[in-house]
């Protein structure tokens, strides 16, 4: 009976553990997806694509109809192929990040606390007071999942802090109703939201905002789509056996040509 | 003569002797460094070491000339704390320590044979002989990741600096749509390993002052450290060197770099210091 305890324990620990879920390639490029529109005023930076899909409203970005002030470094797709594609796969992630084994059970404000990777579960509302500190302990693949069953709120100039290798490209915030990020906050992930999504006055969300059915709406903020660890490519140093060797011949050649110098002088 | 010929000879043995003994204790331990240098990377400097050891040797082969052999019995105090080192090794401390072990059974053997005129001749070629131990396993998981963040916080840096826009994610830098990794083996410690190495044998081969050896080491460690930001911050912004041959031979052309700047630093250093004296 025991064994059997151990064994279901563990297996629910590793379930917990291998917890890892990817957005799909093509909503990896949306730095903002909403389901019915995407409104903006003030200037907003987007890096990345920014789509709507099946609503088709988007306003306040210079390159669409009428024009405004946000900009956009990626593509604009309106209700086409591409903005449905990435709704698709944003629909896979949000079931995938819903389905994560949980780790642990949170409730209230997760301000001042500082998480480890693993999947975190709420069964009514968070918020964030103040600063959430998100530490990988090194390991830069490390997630971080959070399944909100309601909304998600930011108080003002409160901050998701990522640390010891922690990417935002790893961290997802699974949403059962709406998102708000409070003015002058700082955020970091991907928030994947059954309804919209909306940033205070001057945000900064080093992530993405994927809305599948409602709005997304943004108010002067700066919006990073994060680099995963995927697909970047590793920049190893030549092996140390070339180095030194190459650092001996270096002293070599400053030796014979000491020497020769030497020789020079007397001659 | 033929007296002096045969204690010679019976000292070579006995050297000889002492060598297979040693050759035989350690041979796991030997094994395991030749194996670390052989699959790691990081390591593979190690086989340079022992030729580079043997050339000192042989070239202070005249300072030994003439030197008399007055064998030390704290040599066999140092032999048996050796063996406890070696064993601990066995059971469960790992290569590190039976390594450490060997290198203090040299010098116990050297205090044994030979005396502590002996060991002080060779005392430079042993403490040469740290370049080859292999990693310690505690120090280096704990330098790495540091060691990556801040190779690619200084690389952002000196892309900033160059108007060059990129985002960094930890140790992932985004630079004009792409990526580059700061992996572990990009965290500085393939240049530091051999640059100290070359530090030391440069001060060795160059200046007479021995404290030029831990001037020129102390130097090599922020050479390094910076050297290595600029080889990630190069194939951050030249998509081009992110790998393959030219990748490879922009790591080698910045490390040739560092080691005409540590050359540079000790004739600047050597300057002040003489005028400083007069």
């Amino acid at each position: 009976m025991n064994k059997l305890t151990a064994l279901l324990l563990w297996s629910t620990l590793s379930l917990s553990l291998n917890a890892q879920i990817s957005l799909g390639p093509t909503v990896a490029t949306f730095g903002v997806l909403a389901g019915s529109t995407v409104t903006n005023s003030g200037p907003t930076v987007v890096t990345g694509n920014l789509g709507v899909s099946p609503g088709t409203a988007i306003t306040g970005f210079t390159g669409i109809a009428p024009g405004g002030p946000g900009t956009v470094t990626g593509t604009i797709d309106s209700a086409n192929a591409t903005a449905a594609q990435a709704q698709t796969e944003l629909t896979a992630a949000y079931n995938s990040a819903a389905g994560a084994a949980v780790t642990a059970t949170k409730a209230g404000d997760l301000g001042g606390q500082t998480l480890f990777p693993g999947v975190y579960m709420s069964t009514s509302t968070l918020g964030i007071t103040g600063t959430l500190t998100l530490d990988a302990q090194g390991n830069a693949n490390a997630q971080f999942i959070f399944q909100i069953a309601s909304a998600l709120t930011t108080a003002t100039s409160s901050s998701v802090v990522l640390i010891n290798g922690a990417n935002a490209a790893n961290v997802f915030w699974q949403i059962g109703s709406s998102a708000t990020l409070g003015t002058s906050s700082t955020f970091a992930g991907d928030i994947l939201a059954l309804s919209s999504i909306s940033l205070g006055t001057g945000a900064v969300l080093s992530g993405r905002a994927l809305a599948r059915n409602g709005a997304v709406t943004l108010l002067s903020n700066t919006i990073t789509t994060p680099a995963g660890s995927g697909g970047a490519t590793p920049t190893p140093a030549p092996s140390t056996l070339i180095l030194g060797a190459a650092a001996l011949a270096c002293i070599g050649i400053y030796q014979t040509r000491e020497r020769l110098l030497k020789a020079f002088r007397r001659n | 003569m033929t007296g002096h010929y045969s204690r010679m000879s019976w000292r070579q043995t006995v050297v000889g002797l002492t060598a297979v003994a040693l050759v035989a204790c350690y041979a796991p331990t030997l094994r395991g460094m030749f194996e670390q240098w052989l699959n790691d990377e990081d390591m593979s400097h190690g086989f340079l070491v022992p030729i580079v050891m043997l050339w000192i040797v042989w070239r202070e082969r005249a300072r030994r000339r003439g030197l008399e052999t007055d064998p030390n019995w704290w040599g066999f105090a140092i032999l048996t704390a050796a063996a406890g080192l070696q064993f601990a090794g066995l059971l469960g401390a790992g290569l590190f320590a039976g390594s450490v072990a060997l290198l203090v059974s040299v010098a116990g053997s050297v205090l044994c044979l030979g005396g502590l005129a002996w060991l002080r001749v060779l005392a430079f070629p042993l403490v040469l002989a740290i370049f080859m131990l292999p990693k310690l396993a505690v120090v280096y998981n704990q330098a790495t990741l540091p060691l990556q963040l801040l190779a690619s916080r200084i690389a952002a840096g000196i892309l900033t600096f160059g108007g060059i826009g990129v985002i960094r994610e930890g140790n992932i830098l985004a630079v004009s749509g792409h990526r580059v990794a700061v992996v572990e083996a990009c965290n500085g410690i393939r240049y530091l390993l051999p640059l100290s190495f070359m530090a030391v044998v440069f001060a060795y081969v160059s200046d007479s002052k021995p404290w030029m050896r831990l001037v020129l080491l102390a130097a090599a460690v922020p050479i390094a450290i910076l050297a290595n930001a600029v080889r990630v911050a190069a194939a951050g912004w030249v998509p081009a060197l992110e790998g393959g041959v030219p990748h490879a031979v922009c790591g080698l052309f910045i490390f040739v770099l560092c080691v005409a700047t540590l050359m540079l630093f000790r004739q600047l250093f050597n300057k002040v210091y003489v005028r400083y004296q007069s």
